[in-house]
């Protein structure tokens, strides 16, 4: 559709078109690689020094194999809460908002997420496949205290976690979208108000779901390195209560 | 000490244009005054100074959405803006994502051309007066708090740098506020995701920021509009239910 625009020839959205690879992978951007080189480095050193367990605590990367985390992996990269972070910070569409400094450009093709990056649509189906993952995380917070007969404060950071990633996950977008979004009239459905107490209630969390999701993955980080260090042989756990 | 208060200076440096593409910064010098707004400061350089400069505005409460601009490179409304929250010299610029017409003012026609070719809301039969719930009126009521400033379509990368076919997260808004009217029974899915170009969006969320009254563009508008052409377009579990809502 023409909006009588004008445009000239470096404006033009239609040139990143038509290319099977993303002309944001093709440019010369030091923040991708260096994103890519960091990314490649940490899964060698997770599958080439897997600490699956230690004393009954398993590490979230390994719930239940690290062979799911490319699925948990896209739940992420769709979301779009990180969509927004790597739009802005890797691919800089644009950097931030001030007009001046925002190192997008007419001369840099285009294509949003119409062209490779229409994969992010299918963010809902990963979204189904991590509900399914779940139950996995809350089953490790269980072998964490029944293994050790106790609430130790390594079983306290996996339960933590655990809830965090719930939280994060039914946060959602998509998930938004299936508990209400889709809905115009509630009044016209059976059990409406319902309906819509409980589409606030999830909005509201949906309204944080950035830190969430920031929050959530920082403590997957915490989580593995402290259970790393156990294994390492460090003695920072402790016993909270003896069941 | 009122003198003293009365001689302090602040120093404005406004775009100046006659619309021909070209222009420059001008400075000039404005007495401070308690509780000033940026406009108040651009209003004093037009009756005092120089009275040929073009300025748009109307209502000065933030209400009208004429006195829109780049204040330090930010997009905001000029009435909205206090001078003391800005920290030395106030640079004041046109809508860059606009044709200029004349210093401040531009050409924002595009926009109401767009608006003419979002599909019209279109009631189903029933009796009058309608009767409609609380509940179903509250989200469209975010969305017509809109007061059209336009500064979202200015922030938008995908208009100001891409010039794409994307009609803007003001028009996302406009089309959101008649898709979620718990009356209508028009499907715009199908127009977002294709002749308005929704897809272009990167929800990088400039315009949600932005946004003088506050409207989460972004969260409640542009996202749930996707998901809904996501429903139509995408997922095939959802390709039948699509069009009752």
């Amino acid at each position: 559709m023409e909006f009588g625009r004008t445009k000239n020839e470096t404006q033009n959205v239609y040139s990143a078109k038509g290319s099977v690879i993303p002309r944001e992978l093709k440019e010369p951007n030091p923040r991708l690689w260096a994103f890519i080189v960091l990314l490649g480095i940490v899964l060698y050193l997770m599958v080439t020094y897997p600490v699956k367990s230690f004393d009954g605590y398993v590490d979230p990367f390994y719930a239940p194999t690290i062979l799911i985390l490319p699925l948990v992996g896209l739940f992420r990269v769709t979301c779009y809460a990180y969509r927004k972070d790597y739009h802005r910070h890797i691919f800089k569409h644009p950097i931030e908002c001030a007009v001046g400094s925002r190192g997008d450009s007419a001369s840099r093709p285009y294509t949003g997420e119409t062209g490779f990056f229409r994969f992010e649509n299918l963010h809902r189906y990963f979204l189904y496949v991590s509900i399914l993952i779940l139950p996995f995380f809350y089953y490790d917070v269980y072998k964490a205290v029944a293994y050790n007969s106790a609430l130790t404060f390594a079983a306290l950071l996996i339960a933590i976690n655990t809830i965090l990633v719930t939280v994060y996950l039914f946060s959602c977008h998509a998930f938004r979208h299936l508990t209400g979004g889709r809905i115009d009239c509630f009044g016209c459905k059976l059990a409406g108000q319902r309906r819509k107490s409980y589409f606030d209630f999830q909005s509201y969390f949906n309204a944080h779901h950035e830190q969430l999701a920031w929050i959530s993955l920082l403590m997957f980080i915490l989580v593995d390195l402290y259970l790393r260090a156990l294994g390492a042989g460090l003695p920072i756990n402790f016993t909270i209560l003896h069941l | 000490m009122d003198d003293v208060k009365e001689k302090r200076m602040i120093e404005i440096s406004i775009y100046r244009t006659d619309g021909t593409g070209r222009g420059e910064y001008k400075d000039y010098e404005v007495p401070m005054q308690e509780g000033m707004v940026v406009l108040d400061a651009v209003r004093y350089v037009q009756e005092h100074i120089d009275t040929t400069l073009a300025v748009r505005w109307n209502c000065k409460a933030a209400r009208c959405g004429s006195c829109s601009a780049e204040i330090n490179n930010m997009p905001k409304l000029m009435c909205k803006t206090r001078i003391d929250t800005i920290n030395g010299k106030i640079r004041v610029a046109p809508m860059g994502a606009f044709k200029g017409v004349a210093d401040l003012v531009t050409d924002i026609s595009e926009n109401y051309l767009i608006n003419r070719q979002i599909p019209e809301f279109s009631p189903k039969e029933a009796a009058v007066p309608w009767k409609i719930m609380q509940m179903d009126v509250e989200r469209t009521k975010e969305f017509r708090k809109c007061i059209e400033c336009f500064l979202c379509q200015d922030v938008c990368h995908v208009i100001r740098e891409h010039k794409a076919d994307y009609v803007g997260p003001r028009h996302i808004v406009k089309a959101a506020s008649l898709d979620m009217h718990p009356m209508d029974t028009v499907d715009r899915s199908g127009f977002l995701n294709r002749e308005a170009g929704i897809g272009y969006c990167n929800v990088t969320k400039c315009c949600q920021d932005i946004c003088p009254e506050g409207i989460k563009i972004t969260d409640n508008a542009i996202i749930q509009e996707k998901e809904r052409a996501v429903d139509r377009f995408y997922d095939p579990l959802f390709w039948r239910k699509a069009k009752k809502r």
